[in-house]
């Protein structure tokens, strides 16, 4: 990987705002902060040339939290918006953070057309199997058979979405699964995550201390991928399907090209005003 | 005492950037738990931990002030030669909670503290530069005072409970 030219001039501590995040104490959230930070300094970003982008949830709060351009959207649909950002702006560095329920529910669909898009952006995903603002209920990504929550007092019963292949298929060209509990090899993937060229996916497990206290026990249950062959996308599907769910590291990655529409207007908005003309 | 280096330091510049990243570390994570306290009202714990990223501050600014004359090596922040996924004297943000007790918040401290200890103290006793082993004994020592006086405010707050209070508007409510 690439290291920066210089050393960089900005410490971490001086990417974050000076709004203190709510969060519950102990939540896997904190670490995703404290890695994009790290990696904002170590790539040595300037503070405008960044904009992260979020939808809601307390996940999405991120934006909020770090001192550089930022939009705290509508519930799913962060990566449209961020979407149009990077059309009108294609020279910011485009971050989208959300959770499982933002990004997997609700913005579902955005996901897999994001995917397809391959628009150079970033999208992190703190998934913590539960939707933690709003108390508690299941997600896309929890187990069929967790019960704690009284909307789904028999466990929901179905089977968990596949961040990882859903992305995959979908046509994302960087894939990588992190842990909140390393935030070291968190900032790492996310450097590299910024790095390429194309939209990436950070899958990042990240805890929920208050609606899910046994998600503590991820720290014994995590473990790197047993291969490394990446840029294979029938390995990758093979190393995602063969997969507990807990293993990390990088799935994917391979160069394909990047959509970025060419702002070129074809008419000007006297012509279009005057077709709507009634 | 378990392992905290996952290789040797091997100069003295080298050992001051990771002693500056240790400390301001510590002193910012001290700083992010005492604010996140005050947000859920647990106000004598984020007293404390404010006390501790206080100190964190001054040990960052001697590990500066002892910097000055070198240029200190940039290091990514996964390259660090601790063993551990963060600096070693970092409070581990899991580990928090909003009704933690002033006892816990002790505990935490002192369990860091030794971990900062130790990571010096194996430095001194594995680097084969003399210069880095002496500058990371001295800081051995310091840290050991802190160490001790952990421990003995510890005792004054004759800790004993280690269990929280019970939670009288749980998380979990109806829906
Ligand atoms: C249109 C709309 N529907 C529902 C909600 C309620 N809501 C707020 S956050 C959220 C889910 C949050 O879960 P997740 O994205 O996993 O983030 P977490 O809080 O767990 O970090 C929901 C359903 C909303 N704000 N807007
Ligand atoms: S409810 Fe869960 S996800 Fe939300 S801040 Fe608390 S621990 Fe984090």
């Amino acid at each position: 990987m690439n290291a920066p030219a210089t050393t960089p001039a900005l410490r971490a501590k001086d990417y974050k705002s000076d709004i203190k995040p709510i969060w519950c104490p102990g939540c896997g959230h904190f670490a995703v902060l404290a890695a994009a930070t790290k990696a904002l300094a170590h790539l040595g970003l300037p503070k405008e040339q960044v904009a992260l982008i979020s939808g809601i949830g307390c996940s999405s709060r991120l934006p909020a939290y770090i001192d550089s351009y930022g939009f705290h959207g509508v519930h799913g649909r962060a990566l449209a918006v961020a979407a149009g950002l990077k059309t009108a702006r294609p020279d910011l560095t485009v971050l989208i953070a959300g959770g499982d329920g933002d990004g997997f529910s609700i913005g579902g669909n955005h996901f897999l057309h994001a995917c397809r898009r391959n628009m150079d952006m970033t999208y992190i995903v703190m998934d913590n199997e539960v939707y933690g603002m709003t108390k508690g209920q299941a997600s896309p990504t929890t187990a069929p058979e967790w019960t704690h929550s009284k909307m789904t007092p028999h466990g929901t019963g179905m089977r968990r979405f596949q961040p990882a292949a859903m992305a995959l298929a979908a046509g994302a060209t960087w894939i990588a699964r992190g842990f909140s509990g390393d935030p070291s090899e968190l900032t790492r993937l996310l450097v590299e995550a910024i790095q390429h060229p194309g939209f990436s996916l950070l899958h990042v497990l990240s805890p929920c201390q208050t609606f899910r206290p046994e998600q503590k026990q991820w720290k014994e249950q995590v473990h790197p991928f047993a291969d490394s062959n990446t840029g294979d996308p029938v390995a990758a599907a093979q190393r995602i399907h063969a997969d507990d769910g807990m293993a990390l590291g990088l799935i994917y990655a391979n160069h394909l090209p990047v959509w970025q529409p060419r702002n070129q207007a074809t008419s000007s908005i006297a012509a279009l005003e005057e077709e709507f003309r009634v | 005492m378990s392992n905290l280096l996952s290789q040797d330091i091997e100069s003295l510049a080298e050992f001051l950037a990771h002693a500056l990243e240790l400390e301001v570390e510590s002193a910012e994570r001290y700083r992010e738990l005492a604010d996140n306290m005050r947000v859920h009202n647990n106000l004598e714990v984020s007293e404390l931990f404010h006390k501790l990223a206080h100190y964190g501050d001054t040990h960052a600014a001697e590990v500066e002030q002892r910097a000055v004359g070198f240029e200190l090596p940039y290091i990514s922040p996964w390259d660090f030669k601790w063993s551990c996924p963060e600096a070693p004297e970092s409070p581990c943000m899991e580990d928090a909670h909003y009704m933690m007790t002033k006892c816990q918040a002790l505990e935490l401290a002192l369990h860091n503290e030794i971990r900062g200890r130790d990571f010096y103290a194996q430095v001194a006793n594995r680097s084969s530069d003399p210069a880095v082993r002496e500058a990371a004994a001295e800081m051995a020592a310091e840290e050991d005072t802190h160490v001790n006086m952990l421990r003995a405010w510890v005792a004054r707050e004759a800790c004993v409970a280690v269990s929280r209070p019970p939670d009288l508007d749980p998380p979990h409510m109806p829906e």
